[in-house]
């Protein structure tokens, strides 16, 4: 086997969106959620990602504003090192090497410089222990440095990261586990424990789920398994401890969280209703409900405008003022409820599987995006857990994309299985699709494949959905038998069987004129025309489980897979089979743009994949061990354009692309060199300013200072040595970007400040109060100037509006600065300290 | 590149995406630019530019498609994300005030302001292809190259004596065209004028190069168009200098309003042209440019639009786009404020094309996607539900030739004999009828022959009135009664009653089995009993498909309820008896009140096993059955009157 160094697998349709809790920056522009090995950068108001942070080699595991530094976040991975990037322009700025895998990580503003990490215990064997521990980070310029001072806060706790939180900014930090509720005061460097009864009286959990707490008061909010929110207080005392019990939740409370301002509470679970508590007066909730589905974090920004919640099906809301939904930053949904077959749709050239509960969710694989969610079974969802409810189990799509078959299930305990089919057409005029048919209980048993006929003349739509209750049924698209007004609808044309056995699976050829019937390890091959069976095929023993018909110039054979690990090509000419080869292939499927084939075979814990030509000998590709675990689901998703490489190993990515799903749910693609060149060499770097008058205000201040600033040009040039920096604007940029918490007081910037205007407006001395009022009111510009600068990336531009040379002091001006210099300016402070 | 300088002040900017077409970016009446998603339909971003009112968007350009940014560090792994392709992000907004606004569509925010070069409002934007260069041309008569890097002038120029109403960069980056008085071709590395062309008459509001070939070999050609001119004109910059007139001209039906072109990079390949003209039609041409034509050249393909009302209404297209393929076109329609977005396959062979869209219900549609992302496909009346016991849940409709296998080989095998054995049956039994038809009873005679009247009028007014008769007897008459032409119109109009509601067909079931009882020697004499009484066995099968667990389920709170009430007994007999039928009438309230009394459930299950067989026999073989069923069913019809409606009932509540 050949090994083809410029064929990859690679990723695509993104990780997971809501492992861990999002993050929303001061500013409420950004919204920063972890994503598999990258930390990604959505704007809150587009749902875009801006940028991804990549460089961690393990999962990422939490996401943090660094408390001391609002533009720089940290983030944590299982690769155990906290790296600090800087957002807004996706630089990485610092990694830190812990060296232990980092379950989750918390920060607070008082204890600066260190971090609280939750890592496995050490020298435990059996059930896995976890403890905090924090971290100082060591301060040095160095872009990787190794953290050595570790020291050990609680043992014991939660991985969860929704277990820990800090109170009162940082005073003390509470940790829950289990049935037991632990304080840690840092001061007094005592922990204090609750214990709560096990309690199944009336059938309630009382386990801690998640904790938060007050920001400013000493108030401890923790969610349980039972629902019940308890609002702990006067925990600095072993006895004395109260708390009083908020239930709304009929299931467990998943996340807990106050506002900045602790004015409200707010709680999510299972029933996808973000609930509002006012503070002291609990009585009051507000209620958000319909958020789609089972809420798994609450974050709220930094000013309180806007909340987030993460769900469970890959998907971040971000909810204005607790009233409007704005954003809904949607991933692929993916995980073990995935039972539809990967498929496109020929029309939008999306690719579409079953997502939330009772909707296809349609995939632009070209974009990386998710298009939409169709809903499909159009019932109200239940939110609660152990409810079966309808579900997408089969789709497929016709030729055209004129025609869209669902099959929705229903499957209780101890009830009968309710199965519907609809058809629905794709309707031109109002461009959706609309419901043609409904189908109940089409068969008495779970359908196990459904299949349109290929044809090119979309004239006779036929249908066959083959079920465990051993009859296959063929529906025709037919006018009605009564003659109404009603438009044709889908009616069943035959009902077939053979021996009672079961179908498994079924296939059209290409141009639609056969129909092949797996009936166990019997393959039925009919003639949809007159629903004659022509002949049998059969390769005993084992089940048939996958068949395809070869298509264009292999359009002869017919290539079944068997439980007993063989795949058999049998010639359709001759009945016969043509050549059969020993493989475990757990999907096959064929390339509708041309004769290959693909077959995914599982071998010892991988996944291997062959491309192959039915009448060829010889593998046109083959790797070995593509993933690991079994591929059941995959797709040949034909090319927008067609590629032109002449190389033979990759040419039959040519004309589609084969996509397909893992067993841990990743979405995974080919991709050849030529590809990613093509690629890499039409994207450049567009590098361009972004100073953008941010308010109406400061479009208005802007020509008040534009007159101004002719006349500050000299004073700057003083501004420029006082902060004894030599090149004016570098050093401008320097003094902006500095974080506020370096620069010096503000009084004392402000008296050299005040100083340097002073000199310039030398002559009008006799005027000075005036100026001086002139000067605060500039200075405060000046402040917002800064914040506003800073707040955004591009620090080049910020020089621009400001300064410029400075020209040289004569000897008297020199002399009269020195004199300034000596005056008193006290007053000045005492005025800004008012 | 998918820029056109919509100019004029009356003409609204609407730009799709470079490359992918991802968005619409349209800039409204209202003054607000609305950027629209092409994939998903919904309205991506809104934008209200600071002084949208008084200093109104004039033309947009989007910018070349930036890519994610890629850290120095990072290694081909194995499992890397897929390259996504590139996005457009930039987007450059020219206003009425003279300011160049550039909007970032990821975030959702202005990037930067480019003011101060021009006095008068800015009529056309044009990125440079591959440098960070912006060209913007102005009432003012000057074109402003802009270093977007610095986000300031680079150089300013004097480009006419008249307005500049329309720009274009050449694809090489070297030339740039601009239209105001004359149009002039502009030397990007000098400043200096390269060739001038004059021919319009009013102000030029397109201007695009229509090949990719260098400008030295004659094979550079470019187009214009300009306002309140049908004539879309080709130039040719021709070496020796000699292109003082146009080489080409397509007609259109109204002045321009956005163009789009594929340019041709050699000779062998055509120029394909999307025009949308004011009017609202789309024209599409494809021409091969090279040397002068002299008659004008007609659209190769137009397509209109129009609504689904009574009296179809035009719906006015706002842009168009070709793809990459020649069919299909993506289009834009409906108004400024809320734009539909389209991918379309026209046929090309044919001359006109008219599309018929409803927009109003699309729109809906669309809208409700923008936050949620869940859209709901259309549920309506008309839609179809089949379920078990229709026809065509189950059954083949066509004759028998054409029924399934199973059935087919029953009945071949049967047919013959079972015709020969019956034949002299079925004429006596014609026979008697006949006799007693005469001295009948009043009533059932009339009952007959209205039957007869309604099954040949179709009238359902007679057909209610006698259907809806209980009396066993009387139906017994009739049925009797009834001329044998009419028995298989009584048959199929059962059948469709059957298929009703659940409370008609169980008197249709007495109808049914008095057929039966008189008439099978007949049915089964018929040589496409299959077909016929097909559907009938299907309606019938699934209906009693739940019955054996009702019956279990009958039984099981027959006995609960017995239990209770006797243990009961002791106290309060009025009120336990109370409660407890509460309870059973929530579970099936129909089989309560029909099997009422007690001691009811042991006839009920032996009665069962008989209607089954009943019921089986007729389709299975209904010759064999037909001598053995009637005795029983005489003797039981009473009790299986019952049944049958009891069991109807239930069946359609599971």
């Amino acid at each position: 086997m050949v090994e083809h160094g410029d064929i990859r697998v690679v990723h695509c349709g993104g990780s997971k969106l809501n492992f861990r809790d999002p993050v929303i920056t001061h500013d409420s522009r950004f919204l920063l959620c972890a994503s598999g090995e990258a930390v990604k950068v959505f704007s809150t108001s587009t749902e875009e990602c801006i940028h991804e942070l990549r460089g961690h080699t393990g999962l990422v595991t939490g996401v943090l504003l660094r408390p001391s530094n609002h533009l720089q976040v940290y983030s944590s991975s299982l690769d155990g090192t906290v790296r600090l990037w800087d957002f807004t322009d996706g630089i990485l700025i610092k990694t830190c090497v812990i060296g232990y895998p980092i379950y989750s990580f918390y920060a607070s503003a008082k204890h600066e410089n260190v971090i609280f990490i939750v890592t496995s215990m050490p020298s435990e064997k059996r059930a896995e222990r976890f403890q905090l521990v924090a971290v100082h980070l060591p301060q040095s310029g160095d872009q990787l440095v190794e953290a050595r001072e570790l020291s050990a806060v609680l043992s014991g706790v939660n991985p969860n990261p929704a277990a820990i939180a800090f109170g009162r900014g940082g005073e003390f930090i509470a940790s829950v586990n289990d049935l037991q509720l632990e304080v840690y005061f840092f001061k007094k460097q005592k922990s204090y424990r609750f214990f709560l009864k096990e309690d199944n009286k009336k059938g309630g959990w009382n386990t801690f789920t998640c904790v938060a707490c007050h920001p400013k008061d000493d108030c401890i909010a923790t969610g349980h398994e039972d629902g019940k929110i308890r609002l702990w207080r006067n925990f600095n005392h072993k006895k004395e401890y109260t708390y009083s019990t908020l239930h709304w939740h009929h299931s467990a409370v998943s996340s807990l969280c106050f506002t900045p301002e602790g004015t409200n509470l707010l709680s999510g679970g299972v029933e996808s209703v973000l609930i509002q508590w006012r503070y002291k007066q609990e009585s009051e909730r507000d209620f958000l409900p319909r958020l789609g589905a089972a809420i798994t974090h609450i974050t709220v920004s930094p000013d309180g405008s806007l909340f987030c919640t993460s769900h469970s099906d890959n998907k971040i809301t971000i909810i204005q003022s607790c009233v409007k939904v704005s954003a809904v930053i949607q991933g692929l949904v993916k995980g073990d409820s995935i039972r539809t077959d990967l498929m496109m749709d020929p029309r939008s050239k999306a690719l579409v599987l079953n997502g939330k509960p009772g909707h296809l969710q349609f995939y632009s694989l070209q974009r990386d995006k998710l298009l939409y969610n169709l809903d499909i079974v159009q019932q109200e969802y239940i939110h609660e857990s152990g409810l079966q409810q309808f579900e997408v189990v089969k789709a497929a799509f016709d030729a055209s994309g004129l025609w869209l078959a669902t099959v929705e299930e229903r499957h209780q305990k101890a009830a009968e299985l309710e199965l519907n089919l609809k058809l629905w057409a794709f309707d031109e005029q109002t461009q959706s699709f609309v419901l043609n048919t409904t189908i109940s209980a089409p068969h008495d048993a779970q359908i196990t494949a459904m299949s349109f006929r290929q044809t090119a003349d979309s004239q006779t739509t036929l249908l066959v959905s083959t079920s465990k209750d051993g009859h296959f049924k063929a529906w025709q698209l037919a006018a009605p038998a009564h003659t109404e007004d009603e438009g044709p609808s889908w009616l069943c044309d035959f009902v077939g069987a053979y021996h009672g056995l079961v179908p498994e699976c079924c296939s059209f050829s290409a141009d639609g004129s056969l129909l092949a019937v797996a009936f166990q390890e019997v393959v039925t091959v009919w003639s949809p025309a007159t629903w004659e069976l022509l002949t049998t095929l059969s390769q005993p023993p084992g089940a048939v489980s996958d068949l395809c018909f070869g298509r264009l110039s292999c359009s002869k054979y017919l290539l079944g897979t068997t439980a007993s690990n063989l795949l058999c090509c049998w010639n359709l000419l001759t009945c016969s089979l043509e050549w059969s080869t020993s493989m475990d292939v757990r999907r096959l499927l064929v390339d509708p743009l041309s004769e290959n084939m693909a077959a995914f075979c599982y071998q010892s814990g991988s996944t291997d994949l062959f491309v192959f030509k039915p009448s060829e000998p010889r593998p046109l590709f083959s790797r070995k061990a593509v993933c690991s675990g079994k591929v059941t689901q995959a797709v040949f998703a034909p090319r927008e354009e067609m590629l032109e490489s002449c190389e033979e190993s990759s040419q039959w990515l040519n004309r589609s692309q084969l996509y397909f799903l893992t067993q841990q749910m990743d979405l995974m693609t080919f991709t050849t060199k030529a590809e990613e060149d093509r690629l890499l060499a039409s994207s450049k770097q567009l590098v361009i300013d972004d100073s953008v008058a941010m308010t109406p205000f400061y479009l208005l201040l802007g020509k008040h200072r534009q007159q101004q600033q002719e006349h500050r040009d000299s004073d700057s040039s003083l501004w420029a040595e006082r902060t004894a920096l030599p090149q004016t604007s570098a050093s401008i940029k320097e003094l902006l970007q500095t974080p506020a918490h370096v620069l010096p007081s503000t009084s004392y910037l402000c008296s050299m400040f005040v100083q340097s205007l002073l000199i310039s407006v030398s002559d009008a001395r006799e005027e000075k109060a005036h100026a001086e009022e002139e000067m605060e009111s500039e200075k405060e510009e000046e402040d917002s100037e800064e914040e506003m600068e800073s707040s955004r990336s591009k620090p080049e531009l910020v020089a621009a509006a400001t300064e410029s040379d400075a020209p040289a002091l004569t000897k008297a001006q020199a002399r009269e600065l020195r004199r300034v210099r000596k005056l008193d300016h006290s007053w000045l402070a005492g005025l800004l300290d008012s | 590149m998918a820029a056109d300088g919509g100019s004029s002040s009356l003409q609204l900017p609407c730009v799709f995406s470079p490359k992918s077409r991802q968005f619409l970016a349209l800039c409204a009446q209202d003054g607000r630019l609305r950027i629209w998603n092409t994939d998903s339909k919904t309205l991506h971003q809104e934008y209200v530019p600071s002084a949208h009112l008084s200093a109104t968007c004039t033309c947009i350009a989007w910018g070349p498609c930036r890519t994610v940014k890629e850290g120095p560090q990072r290694k081909k792994r194995k499992s890397e994300a897929v390259q996504v392709e590139e996005k457009a992000d930039l987007l450059a907004m020219g206003t009425a005030a003279g300011t160049v606004l550039i909007y970032s569509t990821a975030k959702g925010a202005l990037h930067c302001t480019l003011d101060g070069a021009h006095s008068g409002g800015v009529n056309c934007v044009q990125w440079h292809p591959e440098e960070s260069l912006l060209y913007s041309g102005s009432d003012d008569t000057n074109i402003v190259e802009w270093d977007l890097q610095t986000g300031k002038t680079r150089s300013k120029w004097k480009a006419d004596r008249a307005a500049v109403t329309s720009l274009c960069v050449s694809p090489d980056g070297k030339l740039l065209l601009s239209a105001g008085h004359i149009i002039k071709m502009w030397d990007l590395d000098t400043k200096e004028v390269y060739r001038k062309f004059t021919g319009h008459s009013t102000a030029v509001t397109t201007l695009r190069f229509a090949t990719t070939r260098p400008p030295d070999s004659n094979g550079l050609y470019f187009l214009s168009g300009a306002a309140h001119d049908r004539l879309l004109s080709v130039w040719q910059v021709r070496e020796d200098g000699k292109d003082k007139n146009s080489v080409v001209s397509f007609t259109l039906t109204d002045e321009p309003q956005h163009i789009d072109l594929v340019t041709s990079n050699s000779k062998e390949e055509a120029v394909r042209l999307a025009v949308v003209c004011k009017d609202g039609q789309l024209h599409l041409f494809e021409h091969f440019l090279n040397g002068p034509c002299k008659k004008p050249l007609s659209p190769s393909c137009t397509v209109q639009m129009s609504d689904t009302k009574e009296s179809p209404m035009p719906i006015p297209l706002l842009a168009a786009v070709l793809g990459a393929d020649t069919r299909t076109v993506m289009l834009a329609y409906g108004s400024h404020l809320q734009p539909v977005m389209e991918k379309v396959e026209i046929n090309t062979a044919e001359r006109h094309v008219c599309l018929t869209r409803d927009v109003q219900t699309t729109l809906s549609l669309s809208m409700e996607t923008t936050v949620s992302k869940v859209k709901t496909p259309i549920v309506n009346a008309k839609s179809k539900v089949l379920v078990p016991g229709l026809p065509g849940h189950q059954a083949p409709l066509k004759g028998t030739s054409q029924g399934s296998e199973k059935r087919k080989k029953d009945t071949d095998t049967k047919e013959m004999s079972i015709a020969e054995r019956l034949g002299e049956i079925d004429l006596s039994t014609i026979s008697e009828k006949g006799a007693s038809k005469g001295t009948a009873s009043l009533q059932t005679d009339n009952f007959a022959v209205l039957l007869v009247q309604g099954l040949e009028s179709n009238d359902a007014s007679i057909l209610n009135k006698v259907f809806q008769t209980r009396k066993d007897m009387v139906i017994k008459k009739t049925v009797a009664r009834l001329p044998l032409s009419a028995v298989l119109p009584l048959v199929e109009e059962l059948t469709k009653r059957l298929q009703g509601h659940p409370f008609t067909a169980s008197l249709m079931v007495r109808w049914l089995k008095a057929v039966l009882m008189h008439h099978t020697s007949y049915l089964a004499s018929l040589p496409d009993l299959v077909t016929q009484l097909g559907v009938l066995y299907h309606v019938i099968e699934s209906r009693v498909k739940m019955f054996h667990k009702l019956t279990k389920l009958h039984g099981k709170l027959y006995l609960l309820m017995t239990q209770m009430a006797t243990s009961d007994s002791s106290k309060m007999v009025s009120d336990v008896d109370h409660t407890a039928k509460l309870v059973y009438e929530d579970e099936s309230s129909d089989e309560d009140e029909a099997s009422g009394d007690e001691g009811l459930p042991d006839e009920d299950s032996d009665h069962w096993e008989e209607d089954e067989a009943v019921e089986e026999a007729m389709t299975e073989d209904n010759q064999e059955e037909s001598e053995d069923e009637d005795p029983d069913s005489r003797t039981e019809s009473k009790a299986n009157g019952e049944e049958d409606m009891e069991h109807e009932n239930e069946s359609e509540e599971e």
